[in-house]
């Protein structure tokens, strides 16, 4: 890695430490993230060069972070090792809507930026979608932001084995359930792209609030703050809801009015809001029909 | 998720998207520059061959697809790398790195001691996983080659929309085959790999049921993504290079549309013209 110079540790992605470095011959500065795929005795892992990849692949939009190349370097103990070489960007929306609520001059988000932000996150999103990858670990630390541009990234994007979506991440921290899909917390074998846009509504939420919307510290409370706003689902509203491994019985909370919950969000933005929150990942708007919502009329999509 | 590379199906279980794969075709596709180079006179021309060759004798006993995967890997690799000596090993070393990140890329179970051959030859891990990088970086990662494997079902799709054929499985057991073939062909390489896919569908249609060319081939050419001069071309050149080769191999039925030797093809050609601007005549050329 001596083409690099690292300046320093920028994150605990969930797959290893994150670091920003500056490529020595250019000067360009990029963000440094060690895999921990080992190289073994037949050459290039094969679960790494699929993953890679595809990644690779994904990484061709403008609103996925571009991995820029690929180093094969030896660690300590002679072991080769794989840097993925991805574009730097300085800030991500966790910083950036945090910046907005504390510090010295706490403020609302534009509204403009909420709604060319989100444009650019189901842009991205369905580009996942439409090459069938999900991201399944959306939440705002991921979606970097070049400020200056006005431009969002979607970063870390997981993907399978050799990256596994753990319950704790690489460094012990814990993941966040904050974004995580219904079905998911009830154990739900076979999801799908609906996912991702459960997660897309909690980030649109969390814009306009300024905090987030289901914060949850286990999987049992992140269900009962769900339920608590959204109303404990029924068989009605959601089919095969009560089959699912790890459904209970819960308290039988009645939906609440959405839109209190977004006060700063017309009813464009409220509407579609709430066909992201559908129970049934069936129902739930995908992230290509969202892109054509009311909610983008004023916007100028010609520019993304 | 799995992340296996199925040639027929490039993206992941996403089968419907195929303006995306129109869009990122050339991006799997050998530099002009080199394809200029592959010609008799200059060094290339032999390197591509000899590479070729192990990979063939390396992947014997593997499926075609794998090979098919390798060679495209060689022919970018060879867009961007000059191998100035062509000593045996390095051209060995090159063959058996594409073939087997071709293996991983598409999960298929192999040990580097298959690609042992009779002289001797043993590649070390360290040189293998050397040339793979390399490879890697030449191509930028960019391993799931889009080819014509991965369009055959958007054009089959075209023709059971009109109701025409009856049997798909053996149209697309055709093209497959003919695919196969034009990979040998070094004219063959500079079209993209769509019209590749096109026109060994048009092909196989007109050996399998030749009187629905006219249906398909104007179904094709309705199609916005494909450029109606190439797939002329590539379609001529196909019925030129590939086609009496394959003839040879078959049994001629009477309903074959290529000719078996150059008499018959001025014979039949003289017979039918077809008012059309896109006219089929019965040995199967395509004319504007």
């Amino acid at each position: 890695m001596e083409k690099y110079e690292k300046l320093e540790k920028v994150g605990e992605g969930t797959y290893g430490k994150v670091y920003k470095a500056k490529e020595k011959a250019t000067g360009q500065v990029v963000a440094l993230k060690k895999t921990r795929l080992e190289m073994d005795e037949e050459g290039v892992p094969p679960t790494a060069l699929r993953e890679v990849s595809l990644l690779q692949m994904l990484s061709q939009s403008l609103y996925v972070v571009r991995l820029l190349c690929v180093e094969h370097v030896e660690n300590k103990n002679g072991k080769p090792l794989l840097y993925l070489v991805f574009e730097y960007l300085d800030t991500d929306l966790k910083k950036y809507i945090d910046s907005h609520r504390k510090g010295p001059n706490p403020r609302p988000l534009p509204p403009q930026l909420i709604q060319s932000f989100l444009y650019q996150l189901c842009k991205g999103v369905a580009h996942c979608h439409s090459h069938g990858v999900l991201h399944r670990d959306l939440k705002p630390q991921n979606l970097l932001l070049d400020k200056d541009k006005g431009i969002l990234k979607i970063a870390d994007l997981g993907l399978g084995r050799a990256f596994t979506v753990p319950l704790k991440s690489y460094t012990h921290e814990i993941v966040t359930l904050w974004y995580r899909a219904p079905e998911v917390l009830l154990g739900s074998t076979h999801y799908s792209t609906a996912v991702d846009m459960w997660s897309v509504g909690c980030i649109f939420a969390e814009m306009a609030r300024r905090q987030a919307l289901f914060p949850g510290d286990s999987e049992f409370q992140q269900l009962l703050h769900i339920f608590r706003l959204l109303g404990t689902p029924t068989e009605k509203d959601w089919p095969g809801v009560s089959s699912l491994r790890d459904w209970h019985v819960y308290p039988q909370w009645e939906p609440q009015n959405l839109a209190r919950a977004v006060p700063s969000l017309g009813p464009d933005g409220v509407d579609l809001l709430t066909k992201m929150l559908k129970y049934d990942p069936a129902d739930r708007i995908s992230a290509k029909a969202a892109m054509d919502h009311p909610y983008f009329d004023g916007l100028d999509k010609s520019q993304f | 998720m799995e992340f296996d590379f199925d040639l027929e199906n490039p993206l992941l279980h996403s089968n419907d998207n195929f303006p995306l794969l129109f869009q990122i075709e050339t991006d799997h596709m050998p530099s002009k520059a080199y394809l200029h180079t592959l010609n008799p006179a200059d060094s290339n021309f032999s390197i591509r061959r000899e590479i070729v060759s192990f990979i063939h004798r390396f992947s014997r006993n593997f499926d075609p697809f794998s090979s098919y995967l390798a060679i495209n890997y060689v022919d970018r690799f060879l867009s961007t790398h000059i191998i100035s000596d062509g000593k045996p090993w390095i051209l060995k070393v090159v063959a058996i790195s594409c073939i087997s990140l071709a293996f991983k890329m598409r999960k298929t179970e192999f040990s580097v001691s298959d690609f042992q051959d009779d002289g001797g030859f043993i590649l070390d891990s360290v040189t293998m996983e050397r040339m793979e990088m390399l490879i890697l970086g030449a191509l930028k990662w960019r391993m799931r080659s889009i080819n014509p494997f991965s369009f055959i079902n958007f054009f089959i799709s075209f023709f059971e929309y009109k109701g025409q054929i009856s049997s798909t499985q053996a149209l697309k057991d055709k093209a497959t085959e003919i695919i196969f073939k034009a990979q040998n062909d070094i004219k063959l390489l500079e079209f993209n790999p769509s019209v590749i896919s096109a026109s060994a569908l048009l092909f196989a249609v007109c050996e399998k049921s030749p009187l629905q060319l006219p249906c398909f081939r104007d179904a094709i050419s309705s199609c916005e993504y494909v450029n109606k001069g190439n797939l002329l071309k590539c379609y001529n050149l196909m019925q030129l290079e590939v086609g009496m080769d394959a003839y040879e191999l078959d049994d001629i039925s009477s309903s074959s549309c290529t000719p078996p030797n150059v008499l018959d093809l001025q014979y039949l050609s003289s017979s039918t013209s077809l008012n059309n601007p896109l006219s089929l005549t019965t040995t199967g050329e395509i004319r504007s």
